[in-house]
């Protein structure tokens, strides 16, 4: 049920150890928030988790990975008519204690996406050097393909204004989502900004970019991001 | 080519041209998929029929075997399918994500829904 405009979209898979803690907080924190938990086919006890607590979520009958997820959020927080939509991590990095702090400047009109960064005060977690390297290439690719300066590409701490909300529920990247997410929404016209927050290492569990597979991550994103741009010239062109 | 060489082709152009369409009759396969496989087995036909084709291909590529000119073709089109396969898997998938997403929506309301009833049977 609808209380609040602002929806706390939280993906979850194979969150057993974490969801409950992160919801629990999320709850005592920001009791004023509304929040949807995805629940993505989890294989764990994530699902009987969600239901004995009562909490507010969705499961999808199949594992669509984090981006197909997350958009199921997106579609929910727009279907419903929220203003704000906020992604979470399901698994405990991001502290609600910063929620407002991301939310300000969307729902000021400021922004249309305000993402969590942790490496603007460099505070708190800041992830491995070799990590924080991928992340500024990421960072410089998507400056100059679009020329948004985004420090923390790969946050999923990020708070969404109501039409990029309606743009995400329709577009939205599949596999690995967060830098292409910033993308396609520039190029598209909307206003991305970041506000600095501080994250915690997770919980438990284990992060859905695992280190055998970075290189695999970083030659698919930066693929993705190309194409985007390639393509949103063509789109352009046939507008104007 | 030979003669038997010839017959063989033919033979094996209307055997998958006889099998799409049956397939297609049966409705295993659906037309837009069967397009590119008529292609195929007409094409083979052609080649089969008229082998001159094949000579003159040779002779503009500067081949030395016939024989490959025509795995060459068959090799492009062995490709073609291939790829729109892909392209076919990547529609799918798009869809069944969407279908996905939706049935979790559903799934979530009809939950709800069941809840509130369960509620009202409680108090009547």
């Amino acid at each position: 049920m609808k209380h609040s405009d602002v929806l706390v979209i939280i993906p979850c898979y194979n969150e057993e150890a974490n969801i409950q803690k992160v919801i629990q907080r999320l709850i005592d924190t920001c009791p004023d928030v509304d929040y949807l938990v995805v629940n993505d086919c989890s294989t764990d006890r994530s699902e009987a988790i969600l239901q004995e607590n009562h909490f507010n979520y969705v499961t999808l009958p199949v594992n669509l990975g984090i981006g197909g997820g997350v958009q199921t959020g997106y579609r929910y927080a727009r279907d419903n008519g929220y203003k704000i939509a906020v992604q979470m991590d399901g698994d405990g990095q991001h502290s609600p204690d910063y929620l407002e702090s991301v939310i300000a400047p969307v729902r000021s009109g400021e922004l249309d996406q305000c993402i969590g960064s942790r490496f603007l005060e460099k505070e708190g977690f800041q992830s491995s050097p070799l990590r924080r390297f991928g992340i500024r290439f990421l960072s410089t690719l998507i400056y100059l393909l679009s020329g948004v300066k985004v420090h923390d590409v790969t946050s999923g701490f990020r708070a969404t204004g109501p039409e990029l909300t309606a743009f995400f529920a329709d577009n939205y990247a599949a596999d690995y989502p967060e830098p292409e997410a910033i993308m396609t929404a520039t190029l598209a016209g909307f206003k991305i900004g970041e506000a600095p927050v501080i994250m915690n290492e997770r919980l438990g569990g284990i992060s859905s970019i695992r280190s055998f597979k970075s290189a695999y991550y970083m030659i698919k994103v930066s693929l993705a991001l190309v194409i985007d741009r390639m393509s949103c010239h063509r789109k352009g062109g046939s507008h104007a | 080519m030979s003669a038997v060489n010839q017959f063989v082709f033919i033979l094996i152009g209307l055997c998958i041209l006889l099998c799409v369409l049956a397939l297609l009759k049966k409705d295993v396969l659906s037309v837009k998929y069967s397009l590119l496989w008529l292609l195929c087995g007409s094409g083979l036909l052609l080649i089969a029929v008229f082998p001159y084709i094949i000579y003159v291909i040779r002779d503009i590529f500067d081949m030395v075997m016939p024989s490959n000119v025509v795995f060459m073709i068959l090799f492009g089109f062995v490709l073609l399918l291939l790829l729109s396969h892909s392209i076919a898997v990547t529609e799918l998938s798009h869809k069944s994500k969407r279908q996905t997403q939706s049935i979790a929506l559903l799934e979530k309301r009809v939950r709800e829904l069941e809840a509130q009833l369960h509620n009202k049977d409680h108090e009547a």
